[in-house]
């Protein structure tokens, strides 16, 4: 009744008018109060978002910095790990290696002490001038008129003959010395390769060293850079655990998909065991038998891994004493073993299974029995079952590995997707606080346009009160 | 049982008894009932009246391939429709297939000889007592504690009671599925197809009141014809 008349008052222009006057008047009346209002209103909303973004945005930056610090304690331990490794390394080449240096050193003094004695041996020893040489000389100037001349001439041919003789005397020596020379200089080849090996031998190994050394340098150096956490190694490691973890989840997935082929392998072999018509939660039991022993495998594998310290998801395992370690080590092992050897027992069970329901399904069609008739030798799938069965429990030990790495990369990386997360909400927080407040603004402009004409009306006397002030004042002044 | 828990009580090393314990709980475990909820229950009424009885060498088909399609812990039986089918008696074959395997092909395979040897030695009945059949299904299934109830009847939907027994009470089939199978046409039904269509929408109602699903196939053919 009352919406009715409502309606039919203002239908009517001079009510409506009436109306239209009295609220614009209440409205500029409340002028002040209305804009206190909507501007505390808009104001507090404002703060209140502005607030809640720098809290967000502290909790960020909170994140940030737990963040970084777990980046660069996960790198610190890594590159600990690579140093470690390293170090080992270069400790057991230099024993191994470098530990036969004295004795290299001793072959190689006693083949140069060797050459040089054979050096002394094969030294040329001149031969010395006869002493009869000046006498010679001294009968050679006698004149040829002298008498004596021709006793000398026959002399000096017995000397000339004697020095024949001795000259083939001395040069067939000289050539039997040269001979022997030549041979011991022959023999010295050998020696002169062994020192050449040996000295190739030590340029080698030193060659390896100084390789090494660099890989150290290297890891020192990224290592110190982890240590004083700079930006540069924080960028590193943030993008290293990125690729690891992409790198990890797809293996994990592969892994995943070898454990879903060995579920079947096993699921149904297992309800002969254990019998499928009882459900836990809705599963199969004969499922979570075969779940429960692909999941006993992965824990093996990973207890295996973990004694062999190449994973370190349990330090406590990596850190025990080794004679335990060694027996945690055994344990796994055979128990994989007889996993594997169950699964493989299952997957011929499995054929055996099949071909029973194969079979059945066959006699109930009233068709003769499928056995034999598909033109396959049944022995290859059950061989290939087995096989499967034996290997995929020790394929899944693997898993151990990426799944480390997918833990210790997820952490980085959910802590990164949050501070994207949070940094968003930082934004949007101050985007909305800052339309908020523009909005008031709007509002209160709105809110004056509603007034428009009284506005209007007081603008008009306000300037002419300032007119009349103004001429007030000039008078003022005249006078 | 008493002798085992008197082991696990009696053993000295608590590691050993906690292990005993383990094995205890397990076959314990393994030893329970099967989870009805999943299983499923069918209850197939074969006609035996008349010339109908020609028809049940397809009926043995069926048989044979709801066998193949079922799984552990489903239960399956099958009964003729006789002049006073409301009795044990009528039950040719039933079944509660067990959890392994290698048992529950062996209960099939004698199951399937069962009813081969009653296809091939059974003598027509005078009357079809289709509603005591279907109250016998029902007791049979709600026995069973079956997830999904399945009543079929392999019939030509034409009941013919012997004199004396009353059939007109209302059935119970909430969470019941009907399905009539092979419903054939009779000659009166040639002379006048009202009949035969007065005959599915009679059972229907009934069915349907007593708040079953009602479903007709005739074409067994079809690949989800006798998908439960």
């Amino acid at each position: 009744m009352t919406t009715v008349n409502l309606q039919a008052a203002l239908g009517s222009w001079p009510t409506f008018l009436i109306l239209l006057l009295g609220a614009t008047l209440a409205l500029y009346l409340a002028r002040q109060p209305a804009h206190q209002t909507i501007h505390a209103v808009f104001f507090a909303l404002y703060r209140m978002l502005r607030t809640c973004a720098c809290t967000v945005n502290k909790t960020r930056e909170r994140l940030a910095n737990r963040n970084r610090d777990v980046l660069l304690e996960q790198g610190r331990q890594h590159a600990e790990r690579d140093l470690d490794k390293a170090f080992f390394e270069i400790n057991k080449f230099v024993q191994k290696d470098l530990g036969g240096y004295p004795q290299l050193q001793r072959d190689i003094q006693e083949t140069v002490n060797r050459i040089r004695d054979d050096y002394d041996n094969s030294r040329e020893v001149p031969t010395a001038a006869p002493d009869w040489l000046d006498a010679v000389n001294a009968i050679a100037t006698i004149k040829q008129t002298d008498p004596a001349a021709a006793t000398n001439g026959r002399i000096l041919e017995q000397i000339h003959h004697s020095a024949e003789v001795q000259h083939k005397e001395n040069l067939a020596a000289y050539r039997k010395s040269t001979a022997n020379r030549h041979r011991i200089l022959k023999a010295m080849t050998p020696y002169w390769r062994k020192l050449a090996y040996s000295v190739d031998e030590v340029g080698n190994r030193l060659k390896e060293i100084t390789t090494r050394a660099q890989s150290i340098d290297q890891q020192m150096l990224k290592f110190n850079e982890i240590v004083a956490g700079s930006h540069q190694a924080e960028r590193a490691l943030k993008a290293s655990s990125i690729t690891q973890f992409v790198i990890a989840a797809l293996v994990i997935a592969v892994a995943a998909g070898g454990a879903f082929f060995n579920f079947h392998l096993i699921a149904l072999p297992m309800s002969e065991m254990v019998g499928s018509a009882q459900r836990i939660g809705g599963v199969k039991v004969a499922d979570l038998a075969a779940l429960v022993i692909i999941c006993l495998e992965t824990t093996a594998g990973i207890f295996l891994l973990e004694s062999l310290r190449i994973t370190q998801l349990f330090p406590l395992i990596g850190s025990m004493d080794d004679r335990v370690r060694r027996a945690i080590m055994i344990c796994a092992s055979c128990l994989l073993l007889i996993l594997a050897s169950t699964e493989s027992a299952l997957a011929f069970m499995r054929d055996q299974i099949a071909l029973d329901l194969a079979n059945l399904r066959a006699s109930l069609a009233g068709v003769d029995s499928a056995e034999g008739d598909s033109g396959i030798n049944s022995w290859i799938p059950l061989a290939a079952n087995m096989v499967l069965g034996f290997i995929l429990p020790l394929a899944l030990t693997m898993v151990a590995i990426p799944l480390e790495y997918l833990l210790q990369t997820a952490r980085t990386l959910l802590g990164s997707l949050a501070e994207i997360l949070l940094a968003a909400t930082v934004s949007i927080l101050r985007l909305t606080a800052s339309g908020i407040k523009h909005t008031g603004v709007v509002v209160i402009g709105l809110y004056d346009l509603l007034i428009a004409a009284p506005l209007w009306v007081e603008n008009l006397i306000r300037q002419k009160q300032r007119k009349a002030e103004n001429q007030y004042a000039a008078q003022t002044e005249e006078f | 049982m008493r002798q085992l828990i008197g082991a696990i009580v009696s053993a000295k090393p608590w590691g050993f008894r906690a292990c005993l314990l383990t094995v205890f709980l397990l076959a314990g475990c393994s030893e329970s009932s099967p989870d009805a909820r999943y299983a499923k229950g069918i209850y197939l009424l074969l006609d035996t009246s008349g010339t109908y009885t020609q028809e049940l060498a397809k009926a043995q088909q069926v048989i044979n391939y709801l066998l193949a399609t079922l799984e552990a812990g489903d239960a399956f039986a099958v009964a003729r429709i006789d002049s006073g089918s409301f009795s044990e008696k009528d039950i040719i074959a039933k079944v509660v297939l067990d959890g392994r395997p290698s048992t529950a092909n062996k209960q099939k395979r004698d199951f399937a000889r069962q009813i081969d040897t009653f296809v091939k030695q059974v003598k027509s009945s005078a009357y079809t007592d289709i509603s005591g059949g279907i109250l016998q299904g029902v007791e049979y299934l709600n026995e069973a504690k079956v997830g999904r109830k399945t009543i079929m009847i392999y019939s030509d939907l034409k009941e013919d009671l012997p004199t004396g027994y009353v059939r007109d009470f209302d059935l119970t089939l909430d969470g019941f599925t009907v399905k009539a199978l092979n419903v054939t046409k009779l000659r009166a039904d040639n002379q006048n197809p009202q009949a035969y269509l007065n005959r599915l929408s009679q059972w229907s109602e009934k069915v349907v009141s007593g708040g079953g699903n009602w479903q007709v196939i005739n074409d067994l053919d079809k690949p989800e014809a006798l998908t439960l």
